[in-house]
């Protein structure tokens, strides 16, 4: 009885939104704020992907919070998580055990790989898709992987709290400096150097690397947890 | 007003940095977050006496709107953003200043944060962002209480937040597809045109049960009994008086200037009444005092959702005056709670042991209660006569439903009351004195304000007169001209 | 296939994933399985959003040189939709470390369990009578055996 109503419910809902959705103008939809962004994006920020100058400078707040959000779940979860005297038995029970040749091998050869890829993406986030997220994440996995061909080799608490700490206030820092000097928080400052050059775009492939350093740090914090 | 970010970004820099403050000194970090807040709520205040409460807004990123976010401050958004460092520094949770309390502080401090920003947030994906980031926050300072039944209903409040947050992203995606902005100046402008239509209804209802989880709204309130049970008090406290007053500002805030249609209105008049009626009947069944005050605070926000669905300045007075007086009168009873949190049955006769937490207990009742002379009354009062404004039958109803609800409510707090003074032996511990000192403090304001109350019924008139003006919102926030501000 | 037939195609998918979420959180007893179904539900919440912004004749929203020829999609929801993700990613880390703990206190992730067992918990502390449970069999019964497949014992 209570499966037939919620079935019934989700597909009412599912009715429900279909036929509001045939009423949307899809496909043609209005773009008033987005029209003018893409107007003024590549001179007000100098960045190539527009997406980035959404990102970092028209709702850069956003970013914040988001870094912030991640940053929370991370603190929760160490908050959680934290060693009970239940789990530091168990862990003295099951001693960890290192991953076979092949696989320690192939984590030591991907380690530098997945670094130099995540930096790369996260420096050319306002060039080419990609940036600050999507390289912390592969930042993170380049740290994961290594942990899990050896698990015994714990990754460094204090360096990733120092890493994330560090990462998020120069985020904020960059913000605060726009506004000492007389701007707004997060005014993008900095000179905006050529269109699609390396060196372009301002602070704003600065504020991606805090980004890209604070989500590698925060998410590699959050597999550690997860996986002790 | 560049400076109008700060209050909301000071919190969150403080929060990234209490730990490693936590290694260098353990001392620093739990003096860190208190100083924080402490001037967060001095910024605010500044900025409130610097613009005489006249609206002023100020350009994140430096961008014009609507292209860039815009904070818009004016008396109500700054009154609600005050109010949040400053019940955090009233009910700092107790293990934030032990060891090991670095984790507690920072959440804390992401919560006053987030909840500034959701006060001041002019846009709409950008207030949806907060109020995730309030709700993180939240569900660790649920479970910081470390037990594992806090665990368990920590993991349904998260579901049902989850839920919640996926339907409030729908009704932005549609919102968005409908006007192509997300400035709510500018989606004031639009609204008439694009959003008056089913289309516009649904978005709403979708950001309604989205920010109502927070507002313990009814169909999404069923994580309250648990959460309040077994959350530390002062977590309780601030989330049922704090932080469920901070997701009605944004409804608000939406029905002031995006969805002024009757059908949005009387869907929160509907739900308000059934939360009202939920509440009050199941605080009335309730067996131990924690889960009573959880239930009643229920009915308290369904009456404030009620108040919400009055148009017109009288409707907004009447929710000003209901909210700020639950926001006073919830936190000090789960305070008073904290000690008292066995079965009603085994609290007969406390009152004889711990006299002052009985008198505030009885003072913070009648005025629930809405006896004469106390400011729940008045805020009573002004709701009923807003629904007696109406002429519709669904307003009739609702008349009848708060008094109904109000007999509910007398019977189970006198019988409480009752049981208080009894004459019985009671072996309750003692109330702790920071508890008892906070809880005063709330009484003693609840009770300074009655021979002001000519006065207060002035500045809310006041208040509600400029919240409820549209044009003004939009020419500050979207236009060249900031009135009012002395260099 | 023209394109605006894939535009029908996309938003049915999304609507249907946020359907299919919705039902798997109103059906599923399992928490592990309640929070995959809220994973599904943000995805097609997320595809909508991108969608609100999609024009099926606009290029990506990135300067390459080139002379443009055609118009680019809007940025926006773009934007927003990353920081989505991103939320979801980590609420979701968060509600499964909750469930590790809550799985090693109470051995059981069966939702309905758990209500009773959190609300003995709660009334024993207050040191009240728990109340009748809504599941228990009629007639003075005992409760049966909760059946366990390996598969949810694995």
């Amino acid at each position: 009885m209570h499966k037939l109503a919620s079935l019934l419910f989700a597909i009412g809902l599912a009715a429900l939104l279909i036929g509001l959705a045939a009423q949307l103008p899809l496909g043609m939809t209005p773009m008033v704020v987005g029209q003018a962004i893409l107007e003024q994006a590549p001179g007000e920020t100098g960045s190539a992907n527009i997406v980035t100058s959404v990102v970092l400078a028209y709702r850069g707040i956003d970013t914040l919070g988001e870094l912030a959000i991640l940053f929370a779940a991370a603190t929760v979860a160490g908050l959680v998580l934290a060693p009970s005297i239940h789990a530091e038995s168990r862990l003295r029970a099951k001693p960890r055990h290192d991953a076979g040749l092949v696989l320690r091998a192939g984590s030591d050869l991907l380690f530098p790989l997945l670094l130099s890829v995540g930096f790369y993406i996260v420096l050319h986030g306002h060039l080419t898709p990609g940036g600050g997220f999507q390289g912390g994440v592969v930042l993170a996995a380049a740290f994961f992987v290594s942990f899990l061909a050896r698990p015994a080799r714990q990754p460094s608490h204090v360096g990733i709290v120092l890493i994330e700490a560090l990462a998020g206030a120069s985020f904020i820092g960059i913000g605060l400096a726009a506004l000492l000097g007389g701007g707004a928080f997060l005014q993008p400052v900095l000179d905006k150097g050529t269109l699609g050059q390396l060196v372009s775009a301002g602070s704003l492939p600065l504020l991606y690397l805090a980004v890209g350093l604070k989500v590698g740090a925060e998410l590699s914090g959050l597999l550690a947890h997860l996986a002790e | 007003m560049n400076a109008l970010a700060l209050p909301v970004v000071l919190p969150l820099l403080a929060a990234f940095l209490v730990r490693p403050a936590g290694l260098a000194s353990g001392s620093l970090a739990r003096w860190f977050g208190p100083l924080v807040l402490l001037l967060c709520a001095g910024m605010l205040v500044d900025t409130a006496l610097l613009t005489h409460g006249q609206p002023v807004s100020a350009n994140i990123g430096g961008f014009a709107p609507p292209l860039g976010i815009v904070f818009y401050a004016d008396s109500l958004a700054l009154l609600f953003a005050i109010a949040v460092p400053a019940f955090a520094l009233l009910l700092w949770p107790r293990e934030a200043m032990q060891a090991g309390g670095d984790r507690i502080s920072a959440l804390m401090l992401l919560l006053v944060g987030s909840g500034t920003g959701m006060a001041l947030s002019g846009d709409l994906f950008n207030l949806y962002v907060f109020y995730e980031l309030l709700a993180v926050a939240s569900f660790g300072l649920v479970a910081s209480s470390g037990s594992a039944r806090a665990w368990a209903a920590t993991v349904r409040y998260l579901l049902i937040s989850g839920f919640g947050s996926v339907l409030a992203l729908v009704g932005v995606a549609l919102i968005y597809a409908q006007t192509g902005t997300l400035n709510l100046a500018q989606l004031s402008e639009f609204a008439p045109e694009r959003l008056a239509n089913p289309l516009g209804l649904a978005a709403f209802a979708c950001l309604l049960i989205g920010f109502g989880v927070k507002a313990e709204l009814f169909p999404v309130n069923a994580w309250v009994p648990e959460v309040y049970a077994t959350a530390p008090k002062r977590v309780s406290a601030l989330l049922a008086g704090v932080v469920s007053k901070l997701a009605i500002l944004v409804v608000l805030r939406l029905i002031l200037l995006v969805f002024d249609l009757p059908e949005a209105r009387q869907s929160l008049l509907v739900l308000g009444l059934i939360g009202l009626v939920s509440g009050e009947l199941a605080a009335w069944r309730a067996r131990d005092l924690p889960r009573m005050l959880a239930f009643s605070s229920i009915g308290q926000l369904g009456l404030l959702f009620m108040a919400v669905s009055i148009p017109g300045v009288l409707g907004l007075i009447a929710a000003l005056a209901v909210a700020l007086h639950h926001l006073l009168m919830k936190p000090a009873l789960f305070l008073l709670a904290e000690r008292w949190s066995g079965g009603l049955e085994n609290l007969a006769g406390a009152g004889r042991k711990a006299p002052l937490a009985a008198g505030l207990f009885t003072l913070f009742a009648l005025s629930l209660l809405g006896v004469p002379p106390l400011p729940g009354f008045w805020a009573k009062l002004v709701l009923l006569l807003g629904l007696g404004q109406q002429d519709a039958v669904l307003a009739q109803a609702a008349i009848f439903g708060v008094l109904l609800m109000a007999v509910v409510e007398a019977h189970y707090l006198f019988r409480l009351v009752g049981l208080l003074y009894a004459k019985t032996a009671h072996g309750a511990p003692p109330h702790r004195m920071g508890d008892l000192a906070v809880a005063s403090l709330l009484g003693a304001i609840l009770v300074a304000s009655m021979p002001l109350l000519p006065a207060l019924a002035q500045g809310l008139g006041w208040m509600a007169h400029q919240a409820s003006d549209v044009a003004a919102y939009r020419a500050v926030t979207l236009g060249s001209t900031i009135p009012g501000v002395a260099p | 296939m023209n394109p605006p037939d894939l535009i029908t195609i996309l938003i049915s998918g999304g609507i249907g994933l946020v359907a299919i979420g919705a039902v798997g959180m109103a059906v599923s007893r399992h928490l592990l399985r309640l929070v995959l179904a809220l994973a599904i539900a943000e995805a097609g919440a997320n595809l909508l959003l991108v969608l609100a912004g999609y024009r099926w004749d606009a290029v990506a929203p990135i300067l390459t040189g080139a002379t443009v020829t055609r118009p680019m999609v809007d940025p926006v929801p773009q934007a927003l939709v990353l920081t989505a993700i991103v939320i979801g990613v980590g609420v979701q880390a968060l509600a499964v470390a909750l469930l590790i703990r809550v799985k090693e206190a109470y051995g059981t992730l069966d939702i309905r369990e758990l209500k009773t067992r959190v609300e003995q918990e709660i009334c024993g502390a207050a040191g009240i009578a728990p109340p009748e449970s809504a599941n228990k069999p009629g007639g003075g019964q005992p409760y049966p055996v909760p059946v366990t497949t390996s598969r949810e014992s694995a």
